[in-house]
């Protein structure tokens, strides 16, 4: 009978193999990465949807200008996790931050296999090197996690009261900034700077900033920047600071106008002379600038645009859109001359941040 | 289980005035009364549903459409949250109530506006001739999961009363391929301790007037277990809900009219615990539904029923600010007319009233048509239009809501064809029914990021989906010697689609919505023989697409369960014994990405039965 047939079909789809999610590759597949070395591209991390755990990360080669889709888990033979929030590079390895796996993916930049996974974290946002022994992890719990970049493992912390996110190097100090409380209005949450001295991991000092301090740069002139959004609840104008770290005090305050976007993301270019921000389209802005800029290197005109980063030798411009959070993010290469897209890539679900590699070339 | 006589009476209702709607009675419930209603919708009816896990949520989608369309209701009260919309599948035990009645698109708009999958409505009605029924059984399955359920049905030919509990815990550790590590481990942290308490009370006066009071109290606290990522760190989380549901409901009925009276007091309770994010919020709402109907069949061949209807929410939560209410006034009104013997109309038109102002009109035009005298073959059709109003988390959650929310709209059209044939021996009866649905969804709300903030998601009317597709149905009985043979089958193809995109780089724009399978099936075999049971189902999920561009999808899967008992019947006693093994070919499958199913499992139920 048809209904029998039916039947034997459906339990035919009973296989022995594991049912998991399966991807169709994107049109032009490069999926043989055993002959990519990954010195000369950029890294992008794809942070995936909170509680998918279907994080992974792109390659971009140079060269070719090939996209290579989920190389951690070509590599591994596993995902990588949830949330995977950032990336960064010292000598031959990369330390991909998986931030709701509490995990940091070390992986070997020739191959891209995981030399170790690093646990011991409480939702880890960014690494920061100190020099090649020595690593700051900022944690959305209350407290900064330092890895010992020999043995691999988090070797101490140094507590804080609050949720640590984005953090630089200054000469021997560390400057991490402090959103505040978790959980709490943004009314509540104390937004601040601390300042670590590397040497003895202590902070030293703090320095109140707007609220919700989510980006920390610094240019040729020694000057460092922060981008304060404001409050998720909008509970202020969103500001970009700039704070003189001879004398820790915030010397500029520029201030968006309300309600029309959020600053986010804020980078240099090669010669650190000039900032780069989104705030819906890309931003470009000279650190001597007195004022905001009026209008947008890049408007958005529909893109939803998420990371961004500049090409530490080209000056490039990279950034993201993410789309609908949920397909197949995009990535668009810019010149930083007029915005014009030079190149544009397919990455992964939400791709949240760059890492170039350290021989980038162009 | 005393097995009954084939009683031939049709699931599939073929004469509803061009509406489609099917019944599952106790009979065909009763292999599944220590389940949940997930379990029992996803082998039985042509509903999808999407279960993360065991012990996790169970949400549904019904034609195709997103899960905040398929209304439950107990009795004629909508058990959804009003604050999310939508019901948790894996907290209502099928114990709970007798029967279960499946409204197809349009046909719940009998019940309730804004459905635009359907409503699925748990019935409870008294058994007049019944004078004691006490049973109570003991299921014992895998992974720890035990289930007690207990009931009392006593009354008179005038008055009835039902009381039912059960109790059931799960630590569900049950083992999975972690596919991190690649190595087997147990999944933890999936607990659920369940309870339920349902009192209903039945009193018939003079043949003409009935009164019905109930309650029902249910208590459920879970794990909410984490998703297989090889995180080394668990933050607990944890989802109680606490839920008291009463009713009180009048009917009278006169030769020419009747009038039928409800009144309800929900209380939902819910806290949520995440230690991840640190949140610990406490949820509380408050619905008093109330309505009226009044049939008038006066002059023959047409009935004219209007009513009103009543629905107040009153939510107190921890992720609002302020306390948020919201009324809505139904006016309602249905006029059936029977042409002749062969075709029968009925037109539904509903106006809601919602905080002060007028929503848009709803209407619906049914009709049926049966071509010949004496073979039971009905061809049916209907065309609506159907609103659904935003969830009060839609408009009100703290930062995120969006109080400007538009009611999303839907255009359907649907027909189908329904033939039974009873033969004249009562030895064989065989049913069949095909529909087909056409429905295009406007407005649709999806919780997205602000174009100038991507860090805050708010709800906005963004969406557009087509929804068609065609159900089948094949449901026989039959009986040769001792031997009674039954089956169902149900067969669901439904392309559901992206119809509007809001960005350049948006590739969705056609392609099939995620987690919506394009076809399902499940098939039942059920053999009795001197009261032995043998019985056989088996479901099959086509794929689902997880990204909106459909680039990956989950691959198809096949679950077999089979089940087996014996019962004894010693007068008015009976004791009866039931195996099952569900996930027969140990099948190693996840229907929701990176949330672990379980393997081949078993359970064990020993019931007794008093019943005079």
């Amino acid at each position: 009978m048809m209904l029998t047939g039916l039947i034997m079909y459906f339990l035919s789809a009973c296989s022995k193999e594991p049912i998991r999610e399966v991807t169709t590759p994107p049109v032009n597949p490069p999926t043989d990465t055993s002959k990519v070395v990954y010195n000369n591209g950029v890294f992008i991390v794809n942070e995936g949807n909170y509680n998918w755990a279907n994080a992974s990360v792109t390659y971009i080669d140079n060269k070719s200008g090939l996209a290579y889709q989920d190389i951690f888990k070509t590599a591994n033979s596993r995902g990588l996790g949830d949330v995977a929030q950032s990336m960064k590079i010292s000598g031959d390895k990369g330390y991909i931050i998986v931030n709701n796996s509490d995990r940091i993916e070390v992986v070997s930049l020739k191959d891209f296999k995981t030399i170790k996974s690093v646990t011991g974290f409480s939702s880890p946002r960014y690494i920061e090197f100190v020099d090649t022994t020595k690593a700051y992890v900022t944690n959305m719990r209350r407290n900064i996690s330092i890895v010992d970049l020999k043995t691999l493992a988090v070797v101490k912390t140094i507590s804080t009261p609050y949720w640590t996110e984005s953090l630089v190097r200054f000469g021997q100090f560390m400057y991490v900034t402090c959103i505040g409380s978790f959980n709490v209005p943004t009314a509540d949450r104390k937004s601040q700077i601390y300042i670590i001295d590397t040497k003895t991991d202590v902070i030293v000092d703090s320095l109140l900033l707007g609220k919700e301090p989510v980006s920390i740069t610094v240019d040729r002139k020694n000057k460092i920047w922060v981008i304060c959004t404001g409050g998720y609840d909008n509970y202020e104008a969103p500001t970009l600071q700039r704070i003189d770290p001879a004398l820790n005090i915030v010397d500029k305050t520029f201030t968006f106008p309300v309600q029309q976007g959020v600053p986010s993301r804020l980078c240099m270019n090669p010669t650190r002379d000039t900032l780069y921000f989104i705030y819906n389209g890309v931003y470009q802005m000279a650190a001597g600038a007195n004022e905001l800029p009026a209008t947008a290197l890049i408007p958005a005109n529909g893109h939803l645009f998420y990371g961004l980063g500049i090409h530490p030798l080209t000056g490039q411009v990279f950034v993201s859109d993410a789309i609908d959070y949920v397909q197949s993010g995009k990535v668009f290469r810019c010149s930083q001359a007029n915005g014009q897209v030079l190149g544009s890539y397919t990455a992964g679900r939400i791709p949240g941040s760059f890492c170039f590699t350290p021989s980038s070339k162009k | 289980m005393q097995l009954k006589e084939t009683e031939v009476r049709a699931n599939l209702i073929p004469d509803n005035n061009g509406y489609k709607k099917v019944k599952f009675d106790s009979l065909i419930l009763l292999p599944y009364r220590d389940a949940d209603l997930s379990t029992v919708l996803s082998q039985i009816s042509t509903i999808f549903i999407k279960s993360y896990s065991p012990g996790s949520l169970a949400t549904s989608s019904f034609r195709g459409t997103p899960a905040n369309h398929t209304q439950v209701d107990w009795n004629g009260i909508s058990l959804s949250n009003p604050m999310l919309g939508q019901s948790d599948f894996s907290q209502i035990p099928v114990s709970a109530f007798d029967e279960i009645e499946v409204l197809y698109g349009a046909s719940g708009l009998t019940k309730t506006s804004g459905a635009f999958g359907g409503v699925v409505n748990l019935v409870t009605n008294p058994d007049w001739n019944n004078r004691i029924h006490a049973t109570i059984a003991q299921t014992v399955a895998s992974f720890d999961n035990y289930t007690t359920e207990a009931g009392a049905i006593a009354g008179t030919s005038s008055f009835q009363s039902h009381t039912r509990m059960n109790y059931s815990s799960a630590v569900n550790n049950f083992p999975y391929n972690d596919d991190f590590t690649g190595e087997k481990v147990i999944q933890s942290n999936a607990n659920v301790l369940q309870y339920s308490l349902t009192e209903e009370a039945f009193w018939k006066l003079k043949d003409k007037h009935l009164f019905t009071a109930r309650v029902w109290y249910s208590y459920d606290n879970r794990d909410v277990p984490p998703v297989v990522e090889g995180s080394t760190t668990y933050y607990p989380q944890k989802m109680l809900n606490k839920t008291l549901r009463s009713i009180l409901e009048y009917k009278l009925v006169e030769r020419s009219w009747n009038l039928s009276l409800k009144t309800s007091l929900v209380n939902q309770f819910m806290n949520y615990r995440n230690d991840s994010m640190l949140i610990n919020n406490d949820h509380n709402c408050y619905t008093s539904f109330s309505s009226a109907r009044f049939s008038w069949m006066g002059v023959k061949n047409l009935t004219i029923r209007p009513g009103v209807d009543f629905t107040y929410d009153y939510v107190k939560s921890d992720s609002y600010s302020g306390v948020k209410t919201r009324n809505i006034l139904g006016l309602y009104l249905e006029v059936a007319y029977k042409f002749n013997d062969h075709v029968k109309s009925q037109l539904i038109l509903r106006e809601d009233y919602l905080d002060g102002a007028f929503m848009p009109f709803v209407p619906s035009l049914g009709l049926e048509y049966k071509p010949l005298n004496k073979i039971n073959l009905y061809l049916n059709a209907n065309v609506a239009r159907n609103y659904r109003y935003p969830t009060l988390n839609d408009l009100f959650w703290e930062y995120w809501g969006n109080p400007d929310l538009k009611p999303e709209y839907d255009n359907v059209i649907e027909g189908g064809i329904t033939y039974n044939y009873p033969s004249l021996s009562g030895k064989f009866f065989i049913e069949t029914s095909v529909s087909g649905y056409y429905s295009w969804m406007h407005d649709m709300i999806v919780w997205s990021p602000l174009p100038y903030n991507p860090s805050v998601w708010q709800p906005q009317n963004v969406s557009e989906v087509n929804a068609r597709g065609i159900e089948a149905s094949l449901n026989l009985k039959w009986k040769v010697g001792k031997l009674q043979i039954t089956s169902s089958n149900n067969l669901t193809f439904c392309r559901s689609t992206y119809e509007k995109t809001n960005s350049p780089e948006d590739l969705s724009l056609g392609k099939q919505l995620i987690y919506i399978p394009e076809s399902t099936y499940n098939g039942t075999l059920n053999l009795n023989c001197w009261n032995f049971i043998l019985g056989y189902n088996l479901t099959f999920v086509n794929k689902r697409y997880t990204t909106p561009n459909n680039q990956a999808y989950m691959p198809a899967y096949s679950l077999s369960n089979i089940i087996f008992g014996k019962s004894f019947n010693l007068h008015t006693f009976a004791i009866s014994l039931q195996v099952k093994v569900n996930n027969l070919f140990d099948v190693d499958y996840q229907s929701v990405k990176n949330w672990p199913m379980p393997g081949r499992n078993y359970s064990l139920t020993v019931r007794f039965e008093f019943k005079k």
